[in-house]
């Protein structure tokens, strides 16, 4: 079984890693067939599939760090994220599956930081790599109107 | 009607004053005169309220309205202020209800916005209830007209707006008939963002096809939308509405793309099935972008297509309403590829991010400049279609159209 400390130190992980802008770091912590999405709450409840990030590989995420760091013009910005309390929902032998909320704020140059994503977190996650994997991440955001542009992977 | 005290530059096609991205004066009239006046305004897909009864909101100009369907082969578009006291009476986004009934006094509507009673209204116990002359025949909420076009719903606040056949013009009609061509719709999502520019640059940003070959490395890179590449920039004959019609390409290193600093040889993706696209439409062109003034735009871009509605919040700002969408008919594997494909698009698109960013950038730099001009003159100073991308001309075309609505 996957214990509540070694999801914990997983998450540290994960959000060191990206509010520290290591992105290129950042698909490593998911299995090759992950699903990640970033969705807004009325799609999710609605069935849609339509995400406003989404991804159902390692490569696809690898994709999204190239947009990011190669293709994409945006303003310089920074991003920090404040995971709330972890709730585990279920687990078996050898996956995790549990949510938590999460909070993602952003700070332009000469602006006040303001709130980018207010979000519940679906994971599930797996052993692999130095210890745990993302299997699934479905980050499904309350949020109904994105300031401007989300830039950074949640 | 009220003058606008503004004097346009004496390059008249060639420039584009500041003013019209700033002045408040000019907002107010704007609302007036284009937004509430003989203008269709996109207000929802079909689709989203498909049994009587089932109603959206949605903001056209800055008025909430209520778009609900009244009949089985009927739409009406209300205004959602109650005529007693003018509550915003409807808060949810969408739901089913059997008639329109505002909370604060129970005032009662029936679905196409006829009141139909109201609490109170013979008073209680012989006290109070409303005069003589008070009859509910007389009132309603406020009524715009509607046309329903495959799939699409349209109103205008304006009894001079011609049939919308006739706004988009014969030859918009044909562009608009291509992908909506009578088929069944069906909703494959939202995405939401507020943009902080004025609501006209959006509609630019799809006329400016000169932009997409240079700003848009991820088109440029994978060939999506380019110069090198045949195209085609096309207004109606008013100059209001536009499409951007392209052809995608290769990965490749030519003479065109050695002039784009942005063009990137060595980017390969790492799981290369978000560029999957299957031919769906007629003709060789994989792109489509109509611009129906002044609401929307209608993108077809490969298999991504998506309705994204404008809702202008002031000179400085615009909430940004993407509707993405599917045929009803579709199979799995083409909605996936929808899915997929609209990774391109939206606040976090790899290609639309680059436009919602560089809109806000644009409102930073010219808003304190009000009395200096923007320079539209790529492709000359003509207004007409031309067969390529390297034009202003659907700017020029829309701002000649915006000054004979606005009479400036």
């Amino acid at each position: 079984m996957i214990d509540r400390d070694a999801l914990r130190d997983f998450y540290d992980l994960y959000y060191n890693t990206l509010d520290d802008v290591r992105l290129d770091d950042w698909p490593a912590l998911f299995t090759e067939d992950c699903i990640y999405r970033v969705i807004p709450r009325e799609n999710y409840e609605a069935g849609y599939t339509l995400s406003t990030i989404y991804a159902e590989s390692r490569g696809m995420l690898v994709d999204r760090v190239m947009g990011l760091t190669r293709t994409q013009m945006y303003a310089p910005r920074y991003y920090r994220r404040f995971p709330g309390p972890l709730r585990i929902v279920a687990r078996d032998a050898d996956s995790v599956r549990s949510r938590h909320n999460l909070l993602v704020v952003q700070t332009l140059i000469d602006k006040q930081t303001e709130i980018v994503l207010s979000a519940v977190c679906h994971d599930v996650a797996v052993r692999g790599g130095e210890g745990l994997l993302l299997r699934e991440r479905i980050v499904v955001f309350d949020s109904e109107m994105i300031p401007n542009s989300l830039i950074y992977p949640a | 009607m009220d003058t606008i005290d503004r004097v346009w530059p004496r390059d008249a096609a060639g420039k584009v004053p500041y003013w019209v991205y700033s002045d408040p004066d000019v907002y107010a009239a704007e609302l007036e005169r284009i937004w509430y006046g003989p203008h269709w305004l996109f207000c929802a897909l079909e689709a989203e309220i498909p049994n009587v009864g089932d109603f959206k909101t949605v903001t056209l100009g800055e008025k909430p309205v209520i778009v609900v369907r009244s009949g089985p082969e009927e739409v009406s578009v209300v205004e959602n202020r109650c005529a007693h006291r003018g509550v915003k009476f409807c808060q949810a986004r969408k739901g089913h209800s059997k008639d329109l009934l505002c909370p604060y006094h129970q005032w009662n509507y029936s679905l196409r916005g006829d009141l139909q009673g109201a609490a109170f209204r013979r008073g209680v116990r012989g006290q109070g209830g409303m005069p003589a002359d008070f009859d509910p025949k007389n009132i309603s909420l406020r009524k715009l007209r509607v046309e329903v076009v495959n799939g699409l719903i349209w109103a205008t606040f304006s009894d001079e707006t011609p049939p919308f056949r006739e706004y988009l013009g014969e030859r918009f009609w044909q562009h608009y008939t291509r992908v909506y061509d009578g088929r069944k719709l069906e909703v494959l999502g939202y995405n939401r963002q507020h943009i902080p520019g004025n609501w006209k640059l959006m509609q630019e940003n799809i006329k400016d096809p000169y932009h997409a070959s240079l700003l848009h490395v991820f088109f440029v890179t994978f060939g999506l939308f380019r110069a090198d590449q045949k195209s085609a920039t096309e207004i109606d004959p008013t100059g209001r509405h536009g499409i951007l019609i392209g052809r995608a390409g290769k990965q490749e290193a030519n003479d065109v793309t050695s002039d784009m600093r942005t063009f990137r040889g060595d980017i390969k993706l790492a799981d290369p099935r978000i560029m999957e696209a299957a031919k769906e439409f007629p003709g060789d062109d994989t792109a489509g972008m109509i611009t129906v003034f002044p609401s929307v735009i209608l993108q077809q871009n490969i298999n991504s297509v998506s309705v994204r509605q404008i809702v202008p919040t002031g000179p400085g700002g615009f909430d940004f309403h993407w509707t993405h969408w599917c045929y009803a008919d579709d199979p799995p594997e083409m909605r996936l590829r929808r899915t997929r494909q609209a990774n391109l698009f939206g606040p976090a698109g790899f290609v639309s991010a680059d436009d919602s960013e560089i809109i806000e950038m644009s409102q930073q730099g010219f808003s304190h400049a009000p009395d200096e001009d923007a320079l539209v003159v790529m492709g000359g100073r003509e207004i007409e279609s031309v067969e390529h991308m390297v034009t202003e001309v659907g700017i020029r075309g829309m701002y000649r159209y915006w000054r004979e609505a606005m009479g400036i």
